[in-house]
C-alpha cells in the first residue's frame, strides 16, 4: 500500500476557505479574496485552484493575486456557469472549498529575471496575467522593460481600472489599453489588442511575451508577433481548458498528450509544436 | 426564506408522469419540507394563482389550452415541461401525421367523435407555445431525474441533463447492443438520462426522451443499410415519439 | 511463489468455501454473453467464458461513485470504499489493463478512491480457454500475463494449475484442500496453453509490433481515415464505456432534500461524447467528431503510453469492436490501414 492510501490522503478533498472580501467589478465580473482556514499556501503566478461551492460543484479558477501580496489570495470570476454563478452570490464570511494550488503555473518566473517583459491581455486574460504582473512590479528592480497591453471589448467591461491607471503612472511601465468598441467616455486607443503590439517600445525579439485572452485571440497575436520575428521560445500562452479534476486524471483538459492541469495552463509556444490541438 | 411555491398542471396527456411523482411516496414528504405545493389536481383540491415553479404535464392541442398555458407562464417564475408530451409533444404528435383531424377523431372515438369536449387541433409541445425553462424528458419521466432537477432548481442551480445518447448508460449497465438481437433500438440518437431503462430490460429504446442535440443522420443511414433495413422500417420505429420532430433521418 | 495443481471439483469446493466467508465476484453467464457479477454459487462461475460485456474495471472505478460528502458551510468528507473482495476469472488482457490503470491512478497524484478499492481486492486471473470473436490480444502482446494478479489459474484439462504470486494469493491458495504441487507435466501443459494463446487470441491481426504504433501515429495525424470513419460515428461513447483502459470521468454534486447536505459524485465520461471539452457554450475545443475519434486512437497508442513506460493502452480485448454499431471502432483495422498507407508493414 502506498503512503497516500495509508494516510487516506484524498486529491479530490477540498479544504475550507473563508470569503474575506467580495465585490462586483463590472456587470459580469466579481472580485473575491479568500483566506484558507488552515493557513495560507505557497503558490506561483499562473497556478489555479479548484473552487467548490457545496451542492453546486467545482470550477478551476486561476489565481489573480501575486504571492508577494500576503496570506490571502484573490480570484476574479465571470458569471458563465453553475459554479461561477453561485460564487457571484457569496457574501463575506461564507465558506468555499479549495483544492490547490494546481498546475505548473510556468510563467517564467526565474528565467525572466533581468529580461524585458511584454504582457498581452485580451478581456479577462488580464485576470491570470495580473498575478505575474504584480509579482514583477513588486520586484521591479529584477526586470528590464515592462510593457502591458490590455484590450477590452467595451468600456463597461474594463477591469482593475484603478490598478491599470496606477501602473500607467509609475513611469517604469509602458501601459497601453485599448477598447474594441469606441465609447464617448473613452479617450484612449480603439481597436483590437493585436494592434498595440507594434507600439511596444522595447525590443520584442529579446523580450519574453506573455499572452492570455480568449482562444480566438491567440492566432492573431501570434501572427502579429511573427511579423516582429519573436522567437517561439520567448512566447508564453495561457491555454485554459476544462480542468475538471485538476490533477491529471479526468481527461477533460487534454490537448493531445498534454494535460493542461498538469503541464500548464501556461505553455511555451515552442513546446506547442507537438500539440496541434493547442491553438 | 419562504418556501418556494410549486404548482402542477396537466394538459393533453395520460397523467402518467404525475403518477410517477405520486409514486415517490416518502420523497414527496421531503419535497414538501422544502417547497409548498399550492395546486395539483391529481393529488389535492386547492387551487392557486401564486407560484414560483409551474410544472406542466401534457401537450397543447386546443386554442383554450394555449390561452391557459400562457396565463400559467405569466404567473410562474420558472416553468418546467414534465414528460414527453410537454417536452416534445410525445405520442400526441402522432396525430400531426394526418391532415384530416375529423377522420382521426372518428378512428379514435367512433360515434362520440362529434362531442364538443373532443375538439382538437395540431399538437404542440409546451415550448412551441410559451418559453420553457427546463424539460424533464421521458415517457414516463424518470423519478430520480425529476427529483434531481427539482432539488437543483430549489438550490438555484441549472440541472445537468445529459447531452449524450442512451448508449452511454446502456453500455455502463453492461448490456450487449440490442441490434445484435435484431431489435431496431434508437439508443444511439436519443438523449440519455433514463439510465437506459428499456434496453436494460431487453426492450429497444423507443426514443421517448427525444433526440440528442446532434444526432448523426449519416451514421443512422449507414446502420440501416448494414442491417438490410429500409428507411420506412426505421420510420415505423421512430414514429411513436419522433413524429414531427426535428431532426428526422428520413427526410 | 507457489504453484500447485487442483482438480476442477476441488477448485469448485474452494470457491464454495470462499463464498461462505468472502465477498466473491466472478464471471457468469448473462443471457448468451458473460459478465462479472457477485457470485452465489461455484456452479455459476464460468471460467470457460470468451469475454465479459464489461471489463472488471468497474470494481475499481465504478460507473458512478460518491467521492465526498459535504454540508454547506462545513468541511468535506472523503468517502473511501474499503470493502474486501475477490475477483474471480480475470483474463490476461484485462489484468494487463488493470496493471496500467494502477499505474495511471498512482502516478503524479495518487487517487485514493481507486487505489483503496484496488488494495482491498484479491485478483484471481485465469488464462483464456475460449477466444472471443473480436479478440486480438495476441497481436497486442497481452494474451498471457506475468504480474499483477494474486493467483493465476490455468485450465490444463481435468484440473487447474494454480499459481499464487502474492501473500494475498498464498493465503487464498492455502484454503484449497487437496492441492498438490504441480508436477512437471502439468507445468508443461501450462506452457502449452500460453504458447497456444500467444497465437490463438488473434481474430484481427495487427500488421506491426505494437511497440511500433507510436511511430505509425506520429505520421498519421492528418490521415483521411479519421474523417472517413467518423462520418458514421454516433459519438455514443460505447467504445469508451466498454474499454478496460478508458478512465475519463465527470464529477457532479447532488444534494439531499434538506438542500444543505449532499455528495460529490464521479461518473464515467467518454472522450467521444459531444461536449466533452466544453468549458462554456462558446468554447468547445475538440468539437469535430473526427477529432474526437482520432483522440481515442491516439490516446491508446501514443498519449497514454507516454505515461506508462511505452505500453500500448489497447489490450486487444475487442470489446469496442463488438460494441460499435456502425462498426468503425476496430483499432486493428485503423492501425493496419495506416501501416499499409505508410508502406511500413
Amino acid at each position: 500500500m502506498c503512503e497516500c492510501c495509508a494516510q487516506k490522503k484524498d486529491i479530490y478533498l477540498p479544504q475550507l476557505a473563508t470569503v474575506a472580501d467580495i465585490s462586483q467589478m463590472n456587470v459580469t465580473e466579481k472580485y473575491l479574496r479568500l483566506a484558507m482556514d488552515d493557513g495560507p499556501f505557497d503558490y506561483i503566478p499562473g497556478q489555479f485552484v479548484e473552487v467548490s461551492i457545496a451542492g453546486i460543484g467545482e470550477a478551476p479558477i486561476t489565481i489573480s493575486s501575486s504571492p508577494t501580496q500576503g496570506d490571502s489570495f484573490e480570484l476574479v470570476i465571470r458569471k458563465i456557469g453553475r459554479v461561477s454563478g453561485a460564487i457571484h452570490n457569496l457574501q463575506r464570511g461564507d465558506k468555499v472549498g479549495i483544492r490547490g494550488p494546481l498546475g505548473q503555473g510556468i510563467y517564467p518566473v526565474e528565467e525572466s529575471r533581468g529580461k524585458n517583459l511584454v504582457f498581452i491581455c485580451g478581456g479577462i486574460g488580464m485576470v491570470p496575467q495580473r498575478s505575474f504582473i504584480k509579482y514583477v512590479l513588486d520586484n521591479r528592480g529584477d526586470y528590464g522593460d515592462v510593457a502591458i497591453l490590455q484590450g477590452t471589448k467595451s468600456y463597461d467591461l474594463r477591469l482593475f481600472t484603478a490598478e491599470i491607471e496606477a501602473w500607467g503612472k509609475r513611469g517604469d511601465v509602458q501601459m497601453i489599453e485599448t477598447l474594441d468598441e469606441g465609447d464617448a467616455r473613452w479617450k484612449g486607443p480603439v481597436g483590437v489588442v493585436t494592434k498595440l503590439v507594434s507600439k511596444v517600445e522595447t525590443d520584442l525579439k529579446s523580450a519574453l511575451i506573455l499572452v492570455c485572452g480568449p482562444p480566438i485571440m491567440y492566432k492573431f497575436v501570434l501572427m502579429a508577433l511573427a511579423e516582429h520575428d519573436v522567437p517561439h521560445q520567448n512566447i508564453f500562452l495561457n491555454l485554459e481548458r476544462k480542468m475538471k479534476c485538476g490533477v491529471g486524471k479526468c481527461g477533460h483538459c487534454q490537448i493531445n498528450h498534454a494535460y493542461v492541469c498538469m503541464s500548464g495552463p501556461v505553455f511555451r509556444y515552442s513546446d506547442l509544436a507537438s500539440l496541434p490541438e493547442a491553438i | 426564506m419562504a418556501k418556494p411555491k410549486i404548482a402542477i398542471f396537466d394538459f393533453a396527456c395520460c397523467e402518467g408522469c404525475q403518477l410517477q411523482i405520486v409514486n415517490l411516496e416518502e420523497e414527496i414528504l421531503s419535497l414538501l419540507g422544502v417547497a409548498d405545493v399550492v395546486e395539483w389536481r391529481e393529488a389535492m383540491s386547492e387551487k392557486s394563482d401564486e407560484y414560483d415553479i409551474a410544472i406542466i404535464e401534457g401537450s397543447i392541442t386546443r386554442m383554450e389550452d394555449e390561452e391557459r398555458i400562457k396565463r400559467i407562464r405569466g404567473c410562474a417564475k420558472v416553468l418546467i415541461a414534465l414528460g414527453a408530451c410537454a417536452a416534445t409533444g410525445g405520442v400526441n404528435k402522432l396525430k400531426n401525421n394526418f391532415e384530416d383531424f375529423e377522420e382521426v377523431k372518428k378512428c379514435v372515438y367512433g360515434k362520440a367523435a362529434g362531442k364538443p369536449h373532443l375538439r382538437t387541433g395540431v399538437t404542440k409541445a409546451v415550448g412551441e407555445v410559451v418559453q420553457v425553462d427546463y424539460c424533464v424528458p421521458g415517457c414516463p419521466i424518470d423519478a430520480k431525474e425529476f427529483t434531481y432537477i427539482v432539488r437543483s432548481l430549489l438550490l438555484g442551480k441549472t440541472p445537468e441533463i445529459p447531452e449524450y445518447p442512451v448508449c452511454v448508460e446502456c453500455k455502463a449497465n453492461g448490456n450487449p447492443c440490442l441490434w445484435q438481437y435484431d431489435q431496431v433500438c434508437l439508443g444511439p440518437i436519443i438523449r440519455a438520462g433514463c439510465g437506459a431503462r428499456c434496453p436494460s430490460s431487453g426492450f429497444r429504446c423507443f426514443g421517448c426522451r427525444g433526440y440528442v442535440d446532434k444526432p448523426n443522420v449519416e451514421a443512422a443511414r449507414d446502420v440501416i443499410n448494414r442491417y438490410g433495413l429500409s428507411v420506412d422500417d426505421l420510420k415505423t420505429k421512430m414514429v411513436l415519439f419522433g413524429s414531427r420532430q426535428e431532426p428526422t433521418i428520413y427526410e | 511463489m507457489t504453484v500447485k495443481k487442483l482438480t476442477k471439483s476441488d477448485f469448485a469446493s474452494l470457491v464454495e468455501d470462499l463464498i461462505r466467508t468472502e465477498n466473491v465476484i466472478g464471471v457468469q453467464a448473462k443471457g448468451d454473453r458473460f459478465d462479472f457479477a457477485p457470485l452465489a454459487s461455484a456452479a455459476d462461475l464460468r471460467l470457460d467464458y470468451d469475454v465479459t460485456l464489461q471489463p472488471p474495471k468497474k470494481y475499481f472505478l465504478p460507473p458512478a461513485e460518491v467521492l465526498l460528502t459535504f454540508e454547506v458551510g462545513g468541511p468535506y468528507q472523503s468517502q473511501l470504499d474499503g470493502q474486501k473482495f475477490i475477483l474471480l476469472g480475470v483474463h490476461p488482457y484485462d489484468m494487463i489493463a488493470i496493471n496500467q490503470m494502477d499505474e495511471l491512478f498512482r502516478q503524479d497524484n495518487c487517487d485514493t478512491h481507486y487505489l483503496t478499492r484496488r488494495n482491498h481486492a484479491t485478483i484471481v486471473a485465469c488464462d483464456v480457454v475460449r477466444p472471443s470473436g473480436h479478440v486480438f490480444a495476441s497481436s497486442m502482446g497481452t494474451a498471457v500475463v506475468k504480474q499483477g494478479y494474486d493467483v493465476l489459474l490455468t485450465d490444463v484439462g481435468d484440473s487447474y494449475v494454480v499459481e499464487a504470486a502474492t501473500p494475498k494469493g498464498e493465503q487464498l491458495l492455502a484454503r484449497a484442500q487437496n492441492a498438490v504441487p504441480a508436477e512437471p507435466q502439468a507445468l508443461k501443459r501450462r506452457e502449452d496453453v500460453w504458447a497456444r494463446n500467444k497465437k490463438a487470441l488473434n481474430h484481427y491481426e495487427l500488421k506491426c509490433d505494437p511497440a511500433y504504433l507510436p511511430k505509425v501515429l506520429a505520421k498519421s495525424y492528418k490521415h483521411p481515415v479519421w474523417e472517413e470513419k467518423a462520418k458514421t460515428c454516433f459519438s455514443c461513447g460505447s467504445c469508451n464505456q466498454v474499454c478496460p483502459t478508458c478512465y475519463c470521468f465527470n464529477v457532479q454534486d447532488d444534494v439531499n432534500w434538506d438542500l444543505t447536505t449532499g455528495q460529490r459524485i464521479r461518473e464515467w465520461d467518454g472522450c467521444l461524447l459531444d461536449g466533452f471539452t466544453k468549458v462554456a457554450p462558446a468554447h468547445e475545443f475538440r468539437k469535430a467528431r473526427a477529432d474526437r475519434f482520432r483522440h481515442r486512437l491516439y490516446r491508446k497508442a501514443t498519449y497514454v503510453p507516454q505515461k506508462i513506460g511505452g505500453q500500448i493502452a489497447c489490450v486487444g480485448c475487442g470489446r469496442c469492436v463488438g460494441a460499435c454499431l456502425p462498426d468503425i471502432a476496430n483499432p486493428v483495422s485503423i492501425y493496419n490501414r495506416l501501416i499499409d498507407d505508410l508502406g511500413i508493414g
